[in-house]
């Protein structure tokens, strides 16, 4: 499968090519006042409003940096009620595609945030999966979509 | 009443009275031992008296014995031999009255006894004497002696002769027993007075000793009693006076002696108990004060020393208190500079880069030229040597001056010439930069547009692939047109900083060659008065020219160090920072001063 890498702090992470929608420049981000630390703002889409969550913040790293390889990827975000949204990632250096094996997946062994999966090595390291699918918590969630966590 | 008596008086007193007594005890003993002798004198002369009358005795005797011897032989030898004794007996009988005068029975007794010897001498021993004469030497002539009365009748004469003497015998002894006795009783006499008159002698000796003894003893056991008490600290001791003597007048001076003392010692304590108040006042003050607290007031004053120390001290916490105010100002004062210094750091700090940078240049290219100038001198010094041997050659050398004047110039124009282009070139990079920005931006849209494009064609699945290949082709083009902008980035950048600095560089360097140029002039005018005489000096000026040359090499060598030049302006920007932090510091200790000042109480 294919992954798009980037990374949190010094670590690589990868979003299958498959949940990704687009791959957008680093724009301006209209701030949401008292939102959770990981949301980083809101971004225009066409004139449709999209969250945009800060993957470093999220993994528990500082604010991704504005720097020129930092990208949005807009991915389709699938929630529980079956929905499918669209939700900003900011991801800090945007290296390129990578091709990895099925078979070089293996689990991590370790229990840790629950939007990581499985993790791949290669000649530079380890790819750490990350499936938006599991991104957002459920406080979260309801406070992006508030629409769909109404029963 | 002995004690009014002074000791000499005393000792007087005392030793006389045993003088008169030893002086009585010998007119007695005088006395008696002239009776003695008299007693004795009569006891002498009676037994002179007793020899008397026993040589009568034995004379009277001899004559007896003599006359019968006569009487026997008829020997004329004898008769002669009677003849001595006849005239013997009445010497010795005479010498005897002469001894009895005194006593008048002794004396009648021998007058008797001498009238009853001259009487036997002559009707007795007279008549047979001289019959026996008569007979001579006729047989029987003893007999008829013997036959005579006168024998018989002087026999009972004899006796009563014997009589009388002894008579005069008893009477003798009977005096002498009597006399012996009284000198027994004059010797007892004697020696009762003599034994009475020691011992009450004596007695009175020591009786007299004891009194002298106790009437000096007791003042002075008094007084040095008195003296003990005194030296073990009993200052009120006082020796009582007993007696009005040398030693009376002796205690009642030390009495005085000790009242004075006294007194003086109370008048020490009581200047000492003053004195000592006087000095705990002073030391609370002075105590609080090493506390920090400078509000005591100094109470202490007058003439004395502690008076005089104590106005000092308090001229010193005046001094003390006027002193720390001002120092409390002046923290403050240091403060407010030190915040003032700390402002002005910072601005110093701003403005230091421009004015190192420059500084920094101008030494650079001043130490060029003031070299150049140095070799210009020693030539222009050669010159002027050479110059003294020759005069000629004047025209040329002005010539030759002039055509450096010109060189120079034209040096000017060519550096202006040399600044346009370089701004030209500076306008171009800049123009570069706007370029290499459109293509960044384009790279990076490309790199975005490969990741789209990638991830387009892993949604097309299968048939997407080939596009994939193509897509990831696009997007490390992409990278490489991002390196390499980068990389003409910095270049430029590199390349607009050193055109800038070869502009300021040529600027400064255009302006020295102008001062040069001007000094070169000067430097024409000055020798212009003395080139009459010099024809020597093409070839120094060649020199010259060759200098100046070096010059502009020089002034190319700025350009090229004025990369390095920035390294010491960062230097001189990190020395204002490390100024900025001293003065920090000097805030921080100004802030220490007042806080310990503060500590320090100085309002009264």
């Amino acid at each position: 499968m294919k992954l798009l890498v980037f990374h949190i702090g010094a670590d690589r992470y990868g979003l299958p090519l498959a949940t990704i929608r687009q791959v957008l420049p680093l724009m301006a981000l209209t701030a949401v006042p008292l939102a959770p630390d990981a949301v980083a703002g809101l971004m225009n889409l066409h004139g449709a409003s999209v969250p945009v969550i800060d993957l470093a913040r999220s993994g528990g790293a500082a604010p991704a940096a504005r720097q020129v390889d930092t990208r949005i990827v807009l991915v389709d975000y699938p929630a529980p009620g079956g929905t499918v949204h669209a939700l900003g990632l900011l991801a800090e250096r945007v290296v390129g595609v990578q091709d990895v094996a099925e078979a070089s997946l293996h689990a991590s062994g370790v229990r840790a945030a629950p939007f990581l999966g499985p993790v791949a090595g290669d000649t530079h390291g380890l790819v750490q999966l990350v499936q938006p699918e599991h991104l957002l918590p459920a406080d979260l969630r309801a406070a992006l979509f508030p629409s769909n966590g109404a029963p | 009443m002995i004690k009014d008596l002074s000791i000499k008086n005393k000792l007087y007193a005392g030793f006389g009275a045993i003088l008169a007594i030893i002086l009585l005890l010998l007119i007695l003993a005088y006395n008696n031992f002239a009776r003695l002798s008299e007693a004795n004198n009569w006891d002498r002369h009676t037994m002179q008296v007793l020899h008397a009358i026993d040589r009568v005795s034995l004379d009277l005797m001899a004559l007896q014995s003599e006359t019968r011897g006569y009487y026997l032989t008829g020997d004329p030898a004898r008769l002669a031999k009677v003849r001595d004794q006849l005239t013997e007996l009445p010497a010795s009988v005479g010498a005897l009255k002469k001894m009895v005068v005194d006593n008048p029975t002794q004396a009648e007794r021998i007058q008797r006894l001498d009238g009853m010897i001259q009487n036997w001498i002559r009707t007795t021993l007279e008549p047979q004497v001289a019959r026996r004469q008569e007979l001579g030497k006729a047989p029987g002539a003893a007999d008829t002696i013997g036959q005579m009365p006168q024998l018989a009748q002087g026999s009972p004469l004899i006796v009563g002769l014997n009589k009388v003497l002894d008579e005069a015998r008893a009477e003798e002894n009977a005096l002498l027993t009597r006399r012996s006795e009284e000198a027994a009783t004059q010797q007892r006499n004697m020696t009762t007075l003599l034994a009475a008159g020691g011992a009450t002698c004596i007695a009175l000796s020591m009786l007299i000793v004891y009194v002298l003894t106790r009437a000096i003893m007791t003042p002075l056991t008094n007084l040095t009693n008195v003296v003990g008490r005194i030296a073990a600290g009993d200052q009120g001791a006082r020796a009582d006076i007993v007696s009005r003597d040398e030693l009376g007048n002796v205690s009642q001076e030390f009495n005085r002696m000790a009242q004075s003392i006294q007194d003086n010692q109370q008048r020490e304590r009581a200047s000492t108990d003053e004195l000592r108040a006087k000095v705990d006042a002073l030391l609370e003050v002075v105590s609080r004060a090493a506390s920090g607290d400078l509000t005591g007031k100094v109470t202490i004053t007058g003439n004395d020393a502690i008076g005089q120390l104590g106005q000092g001290l308090a001229r010193m916490f005046d001094n003390l208190r006027l002193l720390l105010n001002n120092v409390q100002k002046a923290g403050i004062q240091v403060t407010t500079s030190a915040t003032e210094i700390a402002a002005s750091a910072k601005e110093q700090e701003a403005t230091g880069v421009e004015q190192a940078q420059t500084s920094v240049e101008v030494l650079s290219t001043t130490k060029e030229i003031a070299s150049n100038t140095s070799e210009l001198l020693k030539t222009m010094e050669g010159a002027t040597e050479v110059a003294d041997y020759t005069t000629s050659a004047t025209a040329e050398a002005q010539n030759n001056l002039r055509r450096m004047d010109q060189t120079m110039q034209n040096m000017v124009s060519a550096t202006d010439s040399i600044n346009a282009k370089l701004a030209a070139l500076s306008e171009k990079a800049s123009n570069i930069n706007s370029v290499l920005t459109t293509i960044t931006k384009v790279a990076d849209q490309t790199n975005i547009l490969s990741l789209n494009a990638a991830i387009e064609a892993e949604k097309a699945g299968e048939a997407g692939r080939g596009f994939s290949v193509v897509a990831t082709e696009i997007r490390r083009l992409a990278d490489q047109t991002s390196v390499s902008t980068w990389d003409i980035e910095q270049m430029l950048k590199e390349m607009q900083s050193a055109v800038s600095a070869s502009v300021m560089g040529m600027d400064k360097f255009s302006e020295e060659i102008r001062r040069s140029v001007g000094e070169v002039r000067g430097v024409t005018d000055q020798l212009s008065g003395v080139m009459d005489q010099v024809q020597k000096l093409a070839p120094q000026f060649d020199l010259v020219l060759q200098g100046m040359q070096s010059q502009a090499v020089g002034a190319q060598q700025i350009t090229e160090t004025m990369m390095q030049l920035n390294d010491a302006t960062q230097q001189t920007v990190e020395s204002l920072k490390a100024t900025s932090e001293a003065v920090h510091q000097l805030q921080y200790a100004a802030s220490d001063l007042q806080t310990s000042v503060a500590t320090f109480a100085v309002n009264v």
